[in-house]
């Protein structure tokens, strides 16, 4: 092991992180260490104070910082490392971090991707208008109110309906600050439509086909106008403005690195395992399907780390072949979105994804003239869509062409 | 140099508050103004109606060094950028200013924009600019693979560069208030009376008096001209929008693209920034209004949509900020600087795109000027050299204060900030008055995620030391 600091570095401690590293410590790889670069460890779930986690992992409700500490109990003697930031990847497992004493490179035989996601902020969803103080994301707004106890405006509009965007306003309640309204750019909100009743039950307006289309003032947030489907245009008087969910994921590392993103996405490409183009990094979580629930996270994370570890002990056939994921417009993102196919017999792998728009009908997985999956789905923007247990024939694959995943009108 | 405004106030009739020079407007001529003053032994202040420098059209420019290729030969506006050129050269280092030299090519994206390249080049070679050449599609391609199959030739001028547009004039500031100035923040000069001897110009924070008034209001600078004599010139503000590409897609040029000028504007450049990002614009719109410059989908779109024809690969990367600047362009093409004679009045005025790479040569040139126009006036002095502010460095090409290691972990994460550069930032000579003055000073908040990660951490950090404050205390209420 000579040349290596770590088995295993994990960059990022949130949920699918914190699950590798149980995971892997169970298979008894014990020299692995978590960099997170914020001060806490946890990641989203530690600012995230609604019951929106545990369900899958605990069943039963949980906050998020009560997550991460019973997440943190089943890997006790695992060595987290904060305000430790990765400022580059390399190949042969090299990593560049940054510490409060500069930076330095380490190397680890293995090296997984748990950076998560964060929410589109205003500027790359180009909203028109001008730049005053009080715009900012939920992601922001729940750590002013629970993490620094900073109460950032008194009358905000929430733009989104997505999950993420009630919990803007559980956020808001729990400060004591009523919203001026919900904006929504489509006919119907996002999350489930039981969500518009709790905005409904303290009084907070949702605005659907609303468009924002000018922010006032210079310095100090006063006004929004928005252009709605019953009216040419409306004005909105609110002192703050959140823009919630429309997840994208951290990849900032993978981006400048050497390895293989996903055109257009520019997502890390993984194969079912979660391993990059680089066998030696992995990349997991919400960075590469932004943004699923934390329980979801976790479980991926203990599969990730399971098979890290066979790949660590030297326990996997190498030299596998591999076959492009393609999909049509209208899924965001597989993933996987390249399988690594074993080199006889059959190749079984589960394939989740997320639409742009909701769908209603028939989902089709196809490679060459076979037909892998083929069923009526609902789908709706923001859930993963998870199909279990599709099968390939390695000896019968055409491996020229790509698995294809297609919403069928 | 604490900015505690009561106690000045109080003594403003006093003689010691009766200043050699006044300058009013913070931008970047204004700073680079003061600084010539005050090296030059004037009794010099600065009075800028916002919260801090750079806040009007200074903060929003395309950061390029102009080596002055394509300005009208014999202009003023030449002369000041090819002296302000060699200035910043000489005295960057002195400062821990950047340079990120990339070179600029000048492309030609169709016949008749191709035919115009010799013209380009002798232009350029008439301005002085002897190593500007043009080069062939091959050799385009060779350096800029990245660029659309439709570029069909380009003029290289090899010493365009891009530099840190807000460290550069905080740190001319900083230099200016070691070598004696003072500078006052939200003071808006709304009258002036000159006794013959002194200028008394009143401001909603009182009164100051000066020998000699320097007027850099840009946008304004027609309306503070009345103050002293009518305005020969109208301004003309000239919206320009601009997209912000995360550093991802800083890779996918190596030089500087310009497109072949018109006379109205340059047109829309794609730079890379010397902060890591990569810069789309400006758009050119006239506008009524002075101070009010907003962003608008349709044309940040259309932005995008000739970023991508020109550079394919763009598309793929996300936009991490918009922002729409207001040069103050005036009827005529080269500035409008000029003493009133007998009036102690110096007019800065129609300083547009250029400012940025002029402002030092500027400088040079008005205090050449000022004491041309009233001799003996101001009583110059070589007092001791004036120490050199050495600026944080921000560019990402250079070593950051996260890679040394200065003790304090980072808490803006997409620009690598520390915690210790964010209290310098709010100490200091210059501290920053708002929070787009600690942006501009730090990188903080400027990233792909907008504030996301560390927004709540900045209010921390700047609680009871901005205004507006970023946020208000809720102890006690939860």
């Amino acid at each position: 092991m000579s040349g290596f600091d770590h088995d295993v570095v994990i960059v990022g401690s949130g949920p699918s992180g914190i699950a590798a590293a149980t995971a892997l410590w169970r298979a008894g790889i014990k020299d692995i260490v978590i960099y997170e670069r914020e001060d806490q460890i946890g990641g989203i779930p530690r600012h995230t104070h609604h019951p929106s986690f545990g369900l899958l992992v605990f069943k039963r409700p949980m906050t998020g910082p009560k997550f991460i500490r019973a997440l943190v109990r089943r890997c006790p003697d695992v060595r987290f490392e904060t305000n430790t930031t990765v400022t580059a990847l390399g190949l042969g497992g090299e990593l560049e971090i940054a510490t409060v004493s500069g930076t330095r490179t380490i190397r680890a035989r293995h090296i997984i991707l748990a950076t998560g996601a964060r929410e589109a902020p205003r500027h790359a969803r180009l909203v028109p208008g001008l730049r005053p103080q009080g715009i900012m994301t939920t992601g922001a707004l729940q750590q002013f109110i629970y993490s620094s106890k900073l109460r950032p405006f008194e009358r905000p509009v929430i733009v989104g309906t997505e999950l993420v965007s009630f919990s803007a306003l559980w956020t808001l309640r729990h400060a004591g600050i009523k919203p001026a309204a919900m904006i929504e750019e489509n006919s119907r909100i996002t999350a489930y439509r039981p969500a518009a009743l709790f905005a409904r039950l303290l009084g907070v307006p949702i605005h659907d086909n609303a468009k924002i289309t000018n922010i006032d003032e210079i310095e100090t947030l006063k006004q929004i106008t928005i252009d709605t489907a019953s009216r040419e245009s409306m004005i909105i008087p609110c002192d703050g403005l959140i823009f919630s969910g429309s997840f994208v994921g951290e990849n900032s590392i993978a981006a400048a690195s050497h390895l293989t993103l996903n055109p257009r996405s520019r997502i890390p490409q993984v194969d079912q395992n979660w391993i990059t183009s680089d066998p030696a990094v992995s990349a997991i979580g919400n960075a590469i399907h932004p943004a699923d629930m934390g329980d979801q996270c976790y479980l991926e994370g203990l599969k990730t780390g399971a098979y890290v570890a066979k790949l660590l002990a030297g326990k996997l056939a190498p030299a596998a072949e591999f076959m492009r994921i393609q999909h049509n417009a209208g899924i965001k993102m597989t993933t996987p979105s390249i399988v690594r196919l074993e080199k006889t017999g059959e190749t079984r792998f589960d394939l989740a994804f997320h639409v742009t728009d909701a769908f209603n009908g028939t989902v089709r997985v196809s490679q060459g003239k076979d037909v892998l999956y083929h069923k009526t789905r609902h789908c709706l923007p923001t859930r993963r869509i998870m199909l279990k247990n599709i099968r390939l024939q390695s000896c019968t694959a055409d491996k020229d062409q790509p698995v294809s995943v297609l919403l069928m009108g | 140099m604490e900015p505690d405004f009561t106690e000045k106030d109080k003594s403003s009739t006093r003689q010691r508050d009766r200043w050699d020079v006044i300058v009013i407007g913070g931008g970047v001529v204004g700073c680079a103004i003061t600084r010539r003053f005050a090296l030059a032994g004037a009794k010099t202040l600065l009075l800028e109606r916002g919260k801090d420098i750079l806040s009007g059209a200074s903060k929003a420019n395309s950061a390029i060094l102009h080596t002055g290729f394509d300005a009208p030969p014999g202009s003023l506006e030449l002369a000041c950028m090819q002296a302000g050129y060699r200035e910043y050269l000489e005295i960057h280092k002195h400062m821990n200013l950047p340079v990120l030299k990339t070179g600029a090519l000048v492309v030609a994206w169709n016949e008749e924009q191709l035919a115009q390249l010799d013209g380009i080049v002798d232009k350029a070679h008439e301005n002085g600019i002897t190593d500007t050449v043009q080069i062939s599609r091959n050799d385009l391609v060779k350096r800029e693979p990245g660029l659309s199959n439709m570029a069909l030739g380009a003029v290289e001028v090899p010493r365009e560069y891009v530099i840190d547009p807000w460290s550069a004039p905080l740190a001319y500031l900083k230099q200016a208030v070691r070598a004696g100035a003072d500078y006052k923040f939200s003071t808006e000069v709304t009258s002036g009376e000159f006794d013959g001897e002194f200028w008394h110009l009143g401001t909603g924070r009182g009164q100051f008096s000066g020998r000699l008034v320097i007027n850099c209001t840009g946008n304004n600078g027609d309306n503070i001209e009345q103050i002293c004599r009518p305005p020969t010139f109208e301004i003309r503000p000239r919206k320009g929008q601009f997209l912000v590409y995360d550093k991802s897609a800083n890779a996918l040029i190596n030089s500087i693209i310009l497109p072949v000028p018109t006379s109205i504007t340059k047109g829309v450049v794609l730079t890379k920034t010397v902060f890591g990002n990569l810069l789309l614009g400006p758009t050119a719109e006239e506008q009524a209004d002075r101070n009010v410059a907003r962003v608008d989908r349709e044309m940040l779109e259309g932005l995008i949509k000739s970023g991508n024809a020109m550079l394919p690969g763009l598309c793929e990367h996300a936009v991490t900020a918009t922002y729409a600047g207001l040069r103050p362009a005036t009827q005529f093409k080269d500035y409008q600087i000029d003493a009133e004679a007998g009036k102690n009045w110096i007019g800065v005025n129609g300083i547009r795109s250029t400012g940025l790479t002029a402002s030092l040569g500027i400088a040079a040139h008005v205090e050449r000027l000022g004491s041309e126009t009233y001799p003996g006036l101001i009583a110059f002095k070589s007092g001791p050299v004036a120490e050199w502010p050495v600026m944080p460095m921000l560019a990402e090409h250079e070593k950051r204060a996260y890679q040394l290691g200065d003790g304090t972990e980072i808490v803006c994460h997409c620009e690598h900030v520390t915690r210790a550069e964010i209290l310098a930032a709010l100490e200091g000579e210059v501290p920053a008055g708002d929070l787009g003055g600690l942006r501009r000073r730090t990188r903080v908040m400027m990233g792909r995620c907008n504030g996301f990660y560390c927004s709540a951490k900045v209010a921390e950090l700047t609680r009871g030391k901005l205004a507006p404050p970023m946020a208000t205390d809720t102890e006690g209420q939860l």
